[in-house]
Parts: C-alpha cells; structure tokens; sequence
C-alpha cells in the first residue's frame, strides 16, 4: 500500500520537549485519526509535515518528495485546517479567496462557491466576525476547492459544537468517496475517530506509540477487570497498566487473548474505548 | 510573487484611503514631500509586517504552494513597488494642490528610494528575526543613543547630517551618483539574502 506521509527516524527537540526517533507511515486513500494528550507531539509533528518546522535530523517526505526540492508540488496538492486562526481578521472571505486563490494552479472557483453555500459562508463580512467553526469550514472550502489529495488537520474538532462536528464527519466521509484522497487529521475528542478513522496513529511523548488499524485496536486490546486477589508481580505484567481500588482493579492490556487464557472465566473482559487506551498508556508510562 | 505584493495591498485596502487623505493634508501645509515619499513607504511597510503578524499569516502563507525564498522577496521587491506608488501618488497631489508645473525632481525621487532602501536594509532582517515590536524599542534605544551624541560628543552632527544630505542634492558628478547608487544596491541585496537566511531558519 502507498504512504502519502513518511517520517522516518525524525529527531526535533526544543527547550522542554523533544521528538525522539519518530518514524509514522500515512497511507494513501484512507483516514488516519492521530490521536495523543496535550503536549504528546501531535502539533509538531503536523508541522514537520507542513515544512512549518524543521526536523533536526531524519526525513520527511510527502507524495514520495522531499521539501528541499519540492515545496511547491507538495503543498499543491495539501489541504490544511489548523486549530488556530490563519486569517487576516480585517479582511473578508472573498478577499482572503482573493489572496489564496492564485497561490494555487488548480484553484476551482465553482467548487469553492459550492462549498461556502453548502457551509452558508457569508462572503462579505469580515474575519473576524466569524465563530472558530466558520473559520474550520472556510479552511475546509478552501482546502476543497484546491482539490487537495491530501487533507492535514490539526484539531478541527475543538471547540465545535456537536451539530457541526457531525456535519464536518459527513463532509468527509463524502470526501472519502474518492479513493484517492487522504485525510490525517489529530484530534482528542477521540469518539469523532469511531465514525470515520480507517488508522489509528497514537503518540505519547514524543513518541510513536502505535499506528494500527481501527478494528485492530479491538481486537487486541481489553478493559480487563477482576479482584485484587488475581493482581501479583508476574500476572500485573500482563497489563499497560493498571487503576487499584477497593472493590477490584481495572487494567489495560493489549494482548487480549493471552489474557484470556491466563485468567479465564475470573476476569471480565470489556472492549476499550480510544480514551482508555490513551488514559492507561499515560498511567503506564 | 505578484500574488504576495498583491496580497499586501489588499490588507491594506481600507486604510489606503487613510493614508492618501494624510497625505493631501500633508501637502496642503506643505511638508516636504521627500518627508512624505519616505514615512509613508515606512508605514506602508511596516505595517504589512504587522498584519502578517498579527494574524498568524505566517503559517497560513507558509502552507500555501510558496517558498519561504519567494516570501521574504516579496516584500524586498514590494517594498520598491509601494514607495514607488507612494511617490507617484504624492506628486499628482502635489500637482492637482500646489499646482507645480514640475513633477517631482528626479533628485527627489532618488533620495526616496535611497532612503527607503538603506533603512529596509536595516530593518527588514529585523522584523525577520524579531517581532515588529522589538524595532520599537531598537527605534527608541536608537534615538536615544542619538540624542546622547548630539548633546555630548558631537553637537554639529544633525547639521552635518543635514549638510551631507544637502550635498548629495546638489552633487553633479555622475561618478559620486554612481558609486552611491551602486552602494545602496548592494547593501539592499545583502539584506535580502539575509533576510532569506533568517527566515528560512525559522519556526512557525
């Protein structure tokens, strides 16, 4: 399968943070959900695939390219939603199309048109009278009327309520009609991952942890949930980690099976959400 | 790259009446114009800076299909393309207000766009490096040390100043206008790869 996004090896430090030996595969056609806590990596790393920032060593490559020598052909062909506001406040939509529309060759301006009455855009009120999910959905018209295979977003989610978000997962579940099209996109609200997200990519740290596919994660991984009793230094290896109460323990392990045979019946085993995989990998850390 | 000078003129599309307003009152009390030709090409300048900073139109313009090389040189080559508006602008008022016969002098214009560059020169690499904020206390902290010579060490130096401008004005050899054209050109360029190297350093 093609990977439209490769970082292999990728090292980038800052003060206080650092990405260590980071290497993630996006492939070509499906929704990769890229998933982390606060502070994880999950912003860096979208820079360093928007050339916004440059990694200390390693390499980046998007659509098979190099940002040295191709920076014009990739960010052709991307389309980007950031958490943040990109636009000029004092200006209007139509005239932030103005200045975007020429950057782009394959700039379409019926299906931009499209998109800003299907969003009900109003073209001529300022930036800044717009609400953060008008500024998401005037990226979005833009990242669609460039026709961009690729689709970059970093926490389009955030801050919407819950009509838009569910209007934003049927607009790209539309967009993924098209097989050729890619859509990598980080979020914490980790429930819009379940209706649309083909991959899973998880960082922790600075670190990949692991990108798999969806119904993968529930295949392997289990809430596993029994008495204290069961709990001793060989069996509480078993587990990523582990939450201790009075009546009992939670734990989550990603070997379900394996689980399985060791506790049999004396345990209840529960399918984990994203939120528990993400809880318990930070807990274990 | 037309696209970018483009751009920086469209921000600016409200206040453009501003400035052209000031400016006729500008000529209507007579201030020179090498003054205006200058200030407002600062302004003009600076304040593209400003906008872009303001509205993280850095990421956004650094995500679109341009090179960070293309970027800085729009404004180095913007930069020309305003004062050179500004200037034209100035001397039809100038015409229509005062109704001199004379359009600009050359010798006016040239000092514009000289002084415009060398003191882009100066400041783009630092709007680059910095926020535009910085330039103001670098401006402050620059007057400052002025005030001080003046008053200290050299108290003829605003004439001196004065006087060499004036004799730049009035200077006849080709040679000398050669040799300061030539001087202004290379000290521009370098600040302009300068400002490329900054700038593709940097972070967003």
């Amino acid at each position: 399968m093609e990977n439209v996004i490769e970082l292999q090896h990728v090292h980038k430090s800052f003060k206080g943070f650092q990405i260590k030996d980071f290497s993630i595969n996006v492939k070509k056609g499906f929704v990769t959900g890229f998933i982390g806590g606060n502070g994880a990596g999950k912003s860096t790393t979208i820079k360093l695939i928007m050339n916004l920032l440059r990694q200390d060593s390693g390499t980046v490559s998007v659509f098979g390219m190099n940002y040295k020598k191709h920076e014009k052909e990739i960010k052709e062909r991307i389309g980007f939603v950031y958490d943040e506001n990109v636009f000029y406040e004092n200006v209007t939509l139509k005239d932030m199309k103005r200045i975007i529309k020429p950057a782009y060759k394959n700039w379409d301006d019926e299906a931009f048109q499209r998109y800003v009455n299907q969003f009900e855009l109003p073209l001529n009120k300022n930036m800044k009278t717009f609400s953060k999910g008008m500024k998401m959905k005037a990226s979005l018209a833009i990242a669609l009327a460039h026709h961009a295979e690729l689709i970059i977003m970093d926490e389009p989610t955030a801050g919407l309520d819950p009509i838009f978000r569910r209007e934003l997962l049927n607009i790209l579940h539309e967009l993924m009609q098209d097989e050729d099209k890619t859509i990598f996109f980080s979020t914490h609200i980790t429930t819009d991952l379940d209706r649309i997200a083909d991959y899973i990519t998880f960082v922790h740290n600075g670190e990949h942890i692991f990108t798999k596919e969806f119904y993968k994660i529930e295949e392997e991984y289990a809430i596993v949930k029994g008495t204290l009793n069961l709990l001793d230094q060989e069996t509480e290896r078993e587990f990523v980690a582990i939450r201790k109460s009075n009546t009992g323990f939670e734990a989550l392990t990603a070997d379900k099976n394996r689980v399985a045979n060791i506790f049999g019946d004396s345990v209840i085993m529960e399918k984990p959400t994203l939120e528990d995989i993400m809880y318990y990998t930070k807990k274990g850390w | 790259m037309v696209n970018l000078i483009l751009k920086d003129v469209l921000i600016q599309k409200k206040i453009i009446l501003i400035y052209i307003a000031t400016i006729i009152l500008y000529l209507f009390i007579e201030v020179s114009l090498v003054k205006i030709g200058f200030l407002y090409s600062m302004a003009f300048i600076t304040q593209t800076f400003a906008y872009d900073e303001k509205d993280n139109a850095n990421i956004l313009l650094n995500s679109l299909p341009y090179t960070r090389k293309e970027i800085v040189s729009s404004k180095y080559i913007g930069a020309l393309v305003y004062t050179s508006l500004i200037i034209f602008i100035t001397s039809i008022g100038d015409f229509f207000l005062n109704g001199k016969e004379v359009l600009f002098l050359w010798k006016d214009i040239l000092l514009i766009i000289g002084l415009v560059m060398v003191a882009l020169s100066f400041i783009l690499p630092i709007f680059y490096k910095f926020k535009t904020q910085s330039l103001m206390i670098a401006v402050g902290a620059l007057f400052g040390i002025y005030i001080l010579i003046i008053k200290f060490l050299s108290p003829s130096l605003n004439v001196t100043l004065r006087e060499s401008i004036q004799k730049f004005m009035t200077l006849q050899e080709t040679q000398m206008y050669f040799v300061a054209i030539l001087t202004i050109i290379i000290l521009y360029v370098g600040s302009w790869l300068l400002s490329i190297r900054i700038y593709t350093r940097k972070v967003f």
